[in-house]
């Protein structure tokens, strides 16, 4: 019997969790229905923030407070509040892939479903530099070849000062396709001293980045992926080829 | 936000780069920039920035902040001189949490007409049609400094009383919320029902409203070509209330997103003031005097900071002279008192309330390419080396274990059209149900994926799937298996785990060794075989090249599925599939093909079977 194959989303997450792990990373995780509190409130978007809007989230029938994910980075609550509940201290270091929901129509770029690569690292003195030199180190192994990393200004609740983050891939070894120019590769930030706060952590003496790139968008970019409804087409036209 | 270039040049006198270049300067220090047509840019203003750089003021301010060039026309700056008191008109707000100020400002004797060259030009610049000279200057304070504001037709409103004597013609305007049911009619001539959370502008004597607050005018008071006397109103009203009323009444204006994001009450007073004085500049008149209710003052609170607070978060070594410097382009004035800074924002800068605040600051002006990027601190304890999760240990084994014995991975939709759980609001409204379980998805893709076996080349569909389900009032992540010969299978992945005896090390598991993915054709193949007699000593390889090199560019597949020996001859036996990028092929076309092969086989030599 030949190998069946591996989806390139998982050999995507694959790949991040074995070089994530070396710098110090563990795997975390949460639930997809999530509630408003993990999802929102604690990562500081408040009651009458727009992205709460009904266009944006899929709220659940009788469910009130409850919602499928918008972003992975609920995880970072319900993690660092276990940390804390269990009275251990950070340095903490998580990564947390998985899927996410937005309600909007699909299309060539746009899916319902999606996944999204936490990541999220707190501690004494982790600055937005080592936020620089992680995505440098996590993007040259993923592309494998020479990364720039460059930071943009943008904006996220839940992170202060936040940044947009683009790579340049050089070199012989990259993508013809890709070479030389600028990508957007997703948004981060340093960890806003409430949602510290909101997990019980001494924001005075705890800081730290967290960041949350679009796996899709990554695959796509990676292998030359040109339709991202491939991902949930379960078409082994597509999956065969991994 | 469409910006014109030569808008922004009002607020300075030496002139402005060109406009790509104010867009990469925007770009990296402030926001994405989504177009650049000519002279007008598409700024992505962030929502944390809505208070202040949602208008052409703003935008320049961050320019000059950016680019240290000085500001030499701010509104903002310009001294104000007081309000002086009217004599005729009123205004009372009932609740002044949803309306922490309202400025009426009373003007009679304009002249309603077209508006001069320049400011047409302006509001065109921004996409905005001139009206009349009146409210066309109401339009261009708002996009100039980012205060939404409105003007009434006076004459409208005293109409009550005749009698024009001293003091005895009382104009009255009352902010508050509306009476449940109670309609109004907006300048285009739509009648809206008001509900009792929406806030309405009315004149208090007739007690008719004549604007939905914040959000759009009201007919019954509008400016026309008649009008001669104006009220003009530049009011601060609560973001929530107005983005609620706005989203309600499906009625998104200029004047609501701003409101929406939260403005600084100051600014009404400098609406007023600027608005005033275009008036009286292009459509004359005279000034009568104005109301100023402003009953919840703002206040500035300090934020304080250090440079190595600032470097401890940046990761830079930024010298406190050049942090100053930062502080100082931005207009934000401040103390140092032994090496703290205390930073009073300036009034429009509703965002900066802590010291990470400030750190962007610094961290966006001064350039996001000088933080440098370095490697995380290693971990030296035990207890900080990264754990094994347990959930995602089993999921790689199994899919380890499912690949090696030949099925293939899938994710299929979560969204059902049958489940225990229903989303309230879905797109579309297909499939509201969240799945209860992973065996519809995998048949369904199994039927699916059994028509390609051909193109794909495969004796046998199988499939799995790792995924979540929603059963029995639980999340649960399952692991599902299908495929043609069998039925359909799933278990708990916690299940799994007692096939793992224990976690003692991290899996390296192999990732997909793909370079780059070839996009396939969605149309229709067609299947042909094709049996050839060949000499014992003609290698398969080399029958298959001469197949190949026959068959044109249709031909995608081609597999050698049976071979025997018979007289020192040999019958190879090709299965061919033919598919075209851009057309459903006809079995006429591939026939024709197949001639062709026929023809290059003969001379080979080689019989067809």
């Amino acid at each position: 019997m030949p190998r069946g194959h591996i989806h390139p989303i998982s050999s995507l997450i694959r790949e991040a969790n074995a070089i994530f792990y070396k710098m110090g990373f563990t795997i975390a995780e949460g639930p997809l229905l999530e509630s408003e509190w993990y999802n929102f409130d604690a990562l500081n978007v408040p009651k009458d923030h727009p992205a709460r809007d009904m266009q944006d989230t899929f709220y659940i029938k009788d469910e009130p407070g409850y919602v499928l994910r918008t972003h992975t980075s609920g995880v970072q609550i319900r993690y660092m509040t276990e940390q804390m509940k269990k009275g251990i201290l950070p340095p903490y270091r998580i990564i947390a892939p998985g899927k996410c929901f937005r309600n909007e129509a699909t299309d060539m770029t746009h899916e319902a479903e999606f996944f999204q690569i936490e990541g999220l690292a707190v501690g004494e003195d982790i600055t937005l530099a080592h936020l620089k030199g992680t995505f440098a180190r996590f993007f040259s192994a993923i592309f494998s070849g020479n990364v720039e990393i460059r930071f943009r200004p943008s904006f996220f609740p839940f992170t202060e000062p936040s940044i947009e983050v683009d790579m340049r891939l050089t070199g012989e070894n990259a993508p013809e396709k890709l070479r030389d120019t600028w990508i957007e590769v997703g948004g981060a930030g340093m960890i806003h001293p409430k949602v510290l706060q909101n997990c019980g952590v001494d924001s005075k003496k705890y800081q730290g980045y967290a960041f949350g790139p679009g796996l899709d968008r990554i695959a796509m970019l990676k292998w030359g992926i040109d339709d991202i409804r491939l991902m949930h087409s379960a078409d082994l036209r597509f999956i065969n080829q991994f | 936000m469409l910006i014109s270039r030569l808008w922004l040049q009002r607020f300075f006198d030496i002139p402005l780069p060109p406009a790509l270049a104010l867009a990469d300067a925007l770009t990296f220090h402030a926001f994405e920039i989504e177009t650049v047509e000519g002279e007008t840019l598409d700024v992505k203003v962030t929502p944390n920035r809505g208070h202040d750089c949602l208008s052409h003021r703003g935008i320049a301010k961050e320019i000059s902040a950016i680019l240290n060039i000085s500001l030499t026309h701010d509104p903002l700056k310009k001294p104000m001189s007081g309000f002086t008191k009217s004599r005729y008109l009123n205004v009372s707000i009932e609740n002044p949490s949803l309306c922490s100020r309202y400025i009426a400002g009373y003007i009679r004797g304009v002249k309603v007409g077209p508006s001069p060259d320049w400011l047409k030009d302006h509001l065109e610049s921004v996409g905005q049609k001139s009206i009349n000279n009146v409210v066309d200057a109401a339009n261009f304070v708002m996009f100039h400094i980012g205060q939404p504001m409105h003007i009434f037709d006076a004459r409208t409103l005293a109409s009550k009383s005749k009698q024009k004597t001293e003091n005895s013609e009382q104009l009255k305007i009352l902010v508050r919320n509306a009476k449940k049911g109670e309609k109004i009619e907006t300048l285009e001539g739509k009648e809206y029902e008001l509900s009792d959370s929406m806030l309405v502008v009315l004149d208090a004597n007739s007690i008719k409203p004549i604007a939905i607050a914040g959000v759009k005018g009201g007919k019954f008071a509008e400016v026309t070509e008649i009008t001669t006397d104006i009220i003009l109103e530049a009011a601060n009203f609560d973001g929530v209330s107005v983005r609620k009323t706005a989203q309600a009444l499906k009625l998104r204006t200029d004047a609501s997103t701003r409101f929406e994001q939260i403005l600084s009450p100051e600014m009404a007073a400098i609406g007023m003031r600027e608005l005033v004085d275009l008036i009286k500049e292009i459509a004359g008149g005279e000034v009568e005097g104005f109301v100023d209710e402003y009953h919840r003052k703002q206040k500035n609170a300090a934020v304080l900071t250090t440079s190595k607070q600032i470097n401890h978060i940046l990761g830079t070594d930024i010298n406190e002279d050049k942090i100053s410097d930062t502080f100082t382009r931005l207009g934000f004035p401040f103390d140092i008192k032994s090496s703290v800074f205390v930073i009073t924002p300036t009034f429009e800068r509703l965002d900066i309330a802590i010291p990470e605040d400030l750190a962007e600051e610094v961290g966006r002006i001064i350039g996001y390419e000088k933080i440098p990027g370095i490697e995380l601190p290693s971990l030296d304890s035990a207890v900080d080396k990264p754990q094994i999760n347990e959930n995602f240990y089993t999921a790689e084994h199994v899919r380890e274990k499912l690949i090696s014995m030949g099925y293939s991975e899938v994710y299929t939709s979560v969204f059902s059209d049958k489940g225990e759980r229903r989303v309230a609001n879905k797109v579309g409204g297909e499939r509201p149900f969240l799945r209860s379980n992973l065996l519809d998805g995998l048949k369904e893709a199994v039927e699916r994926n059994v028509f390609n076996k051909d193109v794909l080349g495969i004796k046998e569909v199988k499939l799995f799937e790792i995924g979540t389900i929603w059963d029995a009032g639980m999340e649960e992540v399952v692991v599902g298996i299908a495929g043609e010969n069998e039925e359909a299978s799933q278990l708990p992945l916690s299940k799994y785990r007692d096939e793992i005896s224990e976690i003692k090390k991290f899996e390296d598991y192999p990732a997909s060794s793909t370079k780059r993915y070839k996009s396939f054709s969605r149309f229709p193949f067609i299947v042909r075989d094709i049996a050839l007699w060949v000499a014992g000593t003609t290698a398969a390889e080399d029958v298959e090249k001469v197949i190949k090199q026959n068959a044109g560019d249709f031909l995608v597949r081609i597999e050698l599925f049976d071979r025997f020996e018979k007289n020192s001859k040999v019958s190879l036996a090709f299965r061919l599939v033919f598919q075209s990028f851009d057309k459903t092929l006809t079995d006429k076309e591939v026939n024709l093909l197949m001639e062709n092969l026929y023809v290059a086989a003969k001379k080979k030599g080689w019989d067809v079977r």
